[in-house]
């Protein structure tokens, strides 16, 4: 199998193009997790579990879903069919339209970290665990856009990915219910959120590896079946 | 002559139904081929099964003499160019970002991109916004798209579909243009004119299977009633068999004058096609 740096990069230099071209997407993604940033700057707390929301934000509404859309986009107007039936590989494309989404989420996650002023404890393991949540996230974006059939309907497919990753912890304490409970504390937003938690107050490795480990398998989960989604629905309209 | 596509004996099902039955065709290295059609006989599947965009149930479907499995190489997809009804541009980018990209993909210098709208008459919208183009230059940028990088093997799927005359005029010129300069072309159509002004071989496709297949002239000839129409000067109209019998009436009738118009009774592809299907290509 071939590949090919240039044309990774043809995608991500048009995919570049097209998106500064569609500027409320870009608004609308953007300012949700940096705007919750600047509300926890406000509220003067030095607590870095609370950075868990603008992150998790960024992830989801920046990640999955610009992801989400792009790939919805492509799909609807059959661009994705003309992609494909070039020289670049499946592989190539994928990569090519993950990567300017990664390189988004990565700028708003930095961006919601200088907002908010709260000092980043353990800088190796926090890149790892974001590193492995944008993995997640894009690859939870390519699903939802390549199941919708059109850029509105990722909207319809990708709300209770939102409801259920960006609002988990509201949701367990409102319900009170101790299955709900167990299930939210096995999401990887949560899992993100316990880590930097133990983090903040001196933890290591040893303190945050169930949350890494948690974290690296829904990765892996979320990986495999986009892969798997790719294969079976990049040329169904 | 080297074959370019060979097809033995292919099958496609989804699930019970059978899309295509027992396909053989072949594709000549040079060559203008024709499937001709109507909506739901299996064109559009075929085409998918020859630029592996589906895989066929049985049979051997071979392009560039290896398995169809094989194309999806990239220096394989570099060979082949293809053109549907639905390939879609990027509407937010102007003609040449579209272009630019296809270039980068295909490794061709993007000097070509000038040459080709030049081709299709398209070189002043190169930075116009695609969508602000009309459905015939937006399908003439996607044929531009699809020739940038000089295929050797150009599939069409339906290419002046809902095109006025001209644009379609316009797209024939280029597409003859393009197969003198020795690129295949595989064409798949409903449009008989379209089917006879451009292609050398011409199968018939009909519930799946191949039910005629040679050059128009030959189809015409084999399906006709070799019968010729006079018009004579007092306004009737005869019709002669061609037979010893009938060349003698058509000389007597030259001698004495009295002819003013002869025509052969050839039918036309979509005749051909409704006696040998019962419908028509509509």
């Amino acid at each position: 199998m071939t590949f090919s740096i240039q044309r990774v990069s043809a995608i991500i230099v048009k995919d570049v193009k097209d998106l500064f071209k569609n500027s409320y997407m870009i608004l609308i993604t953007i300012l949700f997790p940096l705007g919750m940033a600047a509300l926890l700057s406000d509220s003067d707390s030095d607590d870095v579990s609370m950075l868990g929301m603008p992150i998790s934000m960024a992830l989801v509404i920046t990640g999955a879903f610009v992801q989400a859309t792009m790939m919805a986009e492509e799909k609807e107007k059959n661009t994705l069919r003309a992609l494909l039936l070039s020289p670049a590989t499946r592989m190539e494309i994928i990569l090519g339209k993950s990567l300017l989404s990664s390189i988004i989420t990565i700028l708003v996650v930095i961006g919601s970290i200088l907002i908010s002023k709260i000092q980043i404890p353990e800088f190796f393991y926090f890149t790892i665990m974001i590193v492995l949540s944008i993995i997640i996230f894009i690859s939870f974006g390519t699903i939802i856009g390549l199941v919708s059939r059109t850029v509105m309907e990722t909207s319809i497919v990708g709300l209770p990915l939102l409801v259920i990753f960006a609002y988990g912890t509201i949701i367990s304490s409102a319900l009170d219910n101790p299955v709900v409970s167990t299930i939210v504390s096995y999401l990887p937003t949560e899992s993100l959120s316990s880590a930097l938690l133990e983090l903040g107050q001196n933890g290591g490795f040893s303190e945050i590896k169930w949350h890494l480990l948690n974290i690296l398998l829904w990765a892996i989960g979320s990986l495999v079946l986009a892969v798997i989604v790719y294969g079976r629905r990049r040329f169904d309209k | 002559m080297k074959h370019e596509i060979e097809v033995r004996q292919m099958m496609k099902s989804f699930g019970k139904k059978t899309a295509l039955n027992g396909v053989d065709f072949h594709v000549q290295q040079g060559e203008i081929f024709g499937l001709l059609g109507p909506s739901g006989s299996g064109k559009t599947t075929m085409v998918k099964i020859l630029t592996s965009q589906l895989l066929h149930t049985s049979g051997s479907v071979q392009v560039f003499g290896t398995d169809v499995s094989k194309l999806r190489d990239s220096s394989q997809m570099k060979r082949i160019g293809i053109l549907t009804d639905n390939s879609g541009l990027y509407d937010r980018l102007t003609v040449y970002e579209n272009l630019e990209l296809f270039c980068k993909l295909y490794d061709v210098d993007v000097k070509r991109i000038d040459e080709v709208l030049e081709e299709v008459n398209l070189i002043q919208d190169k930075k116009t916004v695609v969508s602000k183009l009309s459905k015939g230059m937006k399908q003439r940028i996607t044929l531009v798209r699809a020739l940038l990088h000089k295929p050797e093997l150009l599939f069409l799927d339906e290419p002046t579909s809902a095109l006025d005359p001209a644009n379609k005029k316009q797209i024939h010129t280029s597409l003859r243009k393009l197969n003198e300069s020795g690129t295949t072309i595989f064409l798949s159509t409903h449009d008989m004119e379209e089917a006879e002004s451009l292609c050398q071989r011409l199968a018939f496709l009909h519930d799946g299977k191949i039910v005629a297949l040679d050059q128009p002239h030959n189809l015409r000839v084999k399906y006709g009633d070799s019968t010729i129409n006079l018009v004579l000067r007092n306004g009737s109209r005869i019709q002669i068999k061609q037979n010893e019998a009938g060349a003698q009436s058509v000389a007597q009738y030259i001698t004495s004058g009295e002819l003013m118009s002869i025509h052969s009774n050839e039918p036309t592809l979509g005749d051909i096609f409704i006696q040998l299907t019962g419908r028509s290509l509509q």
